[in-house]
C-alpha cells in the first residue's frame, strides 16, 4: 500500500511537471509588401526575448529597461495618466477626427486600443490604418513607478501571461503589417483573436 | 595470426573510439548549389570537433576585426543560445520574395540557415550547443583587452 502511495505520488508529481507548466508564447511579426510582393516572417519565443533583452546594453536600453530624458516626457506623467486609464471604466477616452487624421483611444475589455487613420495620402497612396491592442496589465508592465524608463522585461512577462492577441495591424497601400503573440512556434495568419 | 587479429582489432577499435569523440559535438553541414552550367556543388558534413581545433590554427590577425565586431554582443549569443537550446524547434525569420526564400529556423539542435535564390541554393546547419563555443573562440582571437 506505502509503494501504491509512493509511485501515486511520484506520477502526480510528473503529471504535474508536464501538463503544469505553461505553454511557451511566441510573439509574431509578419510584414507583407505588396508592390515587391515580399512576406518576412519572424517568430520570437517570449522566454528567448526576456533572457535575452536584458543582456543588450546599447544606447538608451540598459538591463532591460529603456531610459526617457525629461525632455523627452516634456514634463508629462505618463505613469498618472495610466494609472487613471487603469482605474477607469470600459470606454472612449480620446476621439480625434480631423480632415488629415482619425484618432481613436479607448479602453475595452482589459486591452488599451488605439486607433489611427491617416487621410492625409489617401489620394496619392491610399492611406494608411493603424490598430494597436495591448493588454492593460503590459501597459502598466511597461511603465514601472520610476517614470523615467520602459521596463520591456516586466511587459515581456506580462505578454506571456496574458491570452493570445493580434495586436498591431499597420495597413497601407504598400505594406500590411501584423504583431501578434500566440503559442504556435509558426507563423500562421493571426485569425481574430479580439 | 592471432597477435594480428588482436592488433586489427585494436587498431579498429581505436579508429571507432577516435570516430566517436570526433563526431561527439554533431556535425556541421554546408550545402552550396550554384545554378549556373558548371557552378559549384559542394556539400561538406564536418565534425563540430575539428572545426573548433581548426579555428586555433587561423592566424589571430585574420580573426581581429571578426573579434572586435563579435565581443560587444557576447552576453547577447550567450543568453540567445542558451534559450534556444532550451526550447523546441523554432522557424526564427523568413523571408519570401518572388525569386528568393530564405529561412532562419533551429531544428532537432541546430541552427538552420536555408537560402534560395535564382543563383544559388545554400544550406548551413550547425548544433547549437556549439555555437557558444566558436563565438567565444573567435572573440577571443582579438587583442585582449
Amino acid at each position: 500500500m506505502k509503494k501504491f502511495m509512493q509511485v501515486g505520488a511520484v506520477v502526480c508529481l510528473l503529471a504535474t511537471s508536464a501538463f503544469g507548466a505553461p505553454a511557451e508564447k511566441y510573439l509574431h511579426v509578419r510584414v507583407t509588401n505588396t508592390s515587391d510582393k515580399e512576406v518576412v516572417s519572424v517568430n520570437v519565443p517570449l522566454s528567448l526575448a526576456e533572457k535575452v533583452i536584458p543582456a543588450i546594453n546599447h544606447g538608451k536600453l540598459n538591463q532591460g529597461k529603456v531610459s526617457i530624458d525629461n525632455a523627452d516626457m516634456k514634463d508629462v506623467d505618463l505613469r498618472s495618466i495610466l494609472e487613471a486609464v487603469k482605474n477607469s471604466p470600459d470606454g472612449e477616452y480620446v476621439t480625434i477626427e480631423s480632415k488629415d487624421q482619425d484618432v481613436r483611444v479607448a479602453k475595452s475589455k482589459g486591452n488599451l486600443v488605439v486607433h489611427v487613420t491617416d487621410k492625409s495620402s489617401k489620394e496619392k497612396k491610399g492611406g494608411q490604418k493603424v490598430d494597436v491592442i495591448i493588454p492593460m496589465s503590459v501597459v502598466n508592465a511597461l511603465m514601472p513607478s520610476d517614470k523615467h524608463e520602459i521596463d520591456l522585461v516586466a511587459a515581456i512577462h506580462a505578454l506571456s501571461d496574458s491570452g493570445e492577441k493580434l495586436m498591431v495591424t499597420v495597413h497601407d497601400s504598400d505594406d500590411d503589417v501584423k504583431v501578434w503573440v500566440d503559442a504556435e512556434s509558426g507563423s500562421n495568419e493571426p485569425s481574430a483573436k479580439e | 595470426m592471432l597477435l594480428v587479429g588482436k592488433i586489427l582489432l585494436g587498431a579498429v577499435g581505436s579508429v571507432a573510439a577516435m570516430g566517436a569523440v570526433v563526431s561527439s559535438e554533431g556535425f556541421v553541414n554546408v550545402k552550396v548549389h550554384e545554378k549556373k552550367p558548371e557552378g559549384v556543388h559542394l556539400h561538406i558534413i564536418a565534425p563540430v570537433l575539428l572545426m573548433n581545433v581548426g579555428l586555433h590554427f587561423v592566424p589571430r590577425r585574420d580573426l581581429k576585426q571578426a573579434a572586435e565586431q563579435v565581443r560587444p554582443w557576447l552576453p547577447v549569443i550567450d543568453a540567445a543560445v542558451e534559450e534556444l537550446k532550451k526550447g523546441d524547434d523554432v522557424q526564427l525569420v523568413e523571408v519570401t520574395g518572388p525569386d528568393q526564400h530564405v529561412k532562419v529556423a533551429t531544428h532537432g539542435g541546430s541552427l538552420v540557415v536555408d537560402v534560395t535564390d535564382p543563383e544559388d541554393d545554400v544550406h548551413v546547419s550547425f548544433p547549437l550547443s556549439e555555437i557558444d563555443h566558436a563565438v567565444h573562440e573567435i572573440a577571443a582571437a582579438g587583442p585582449t583587452l
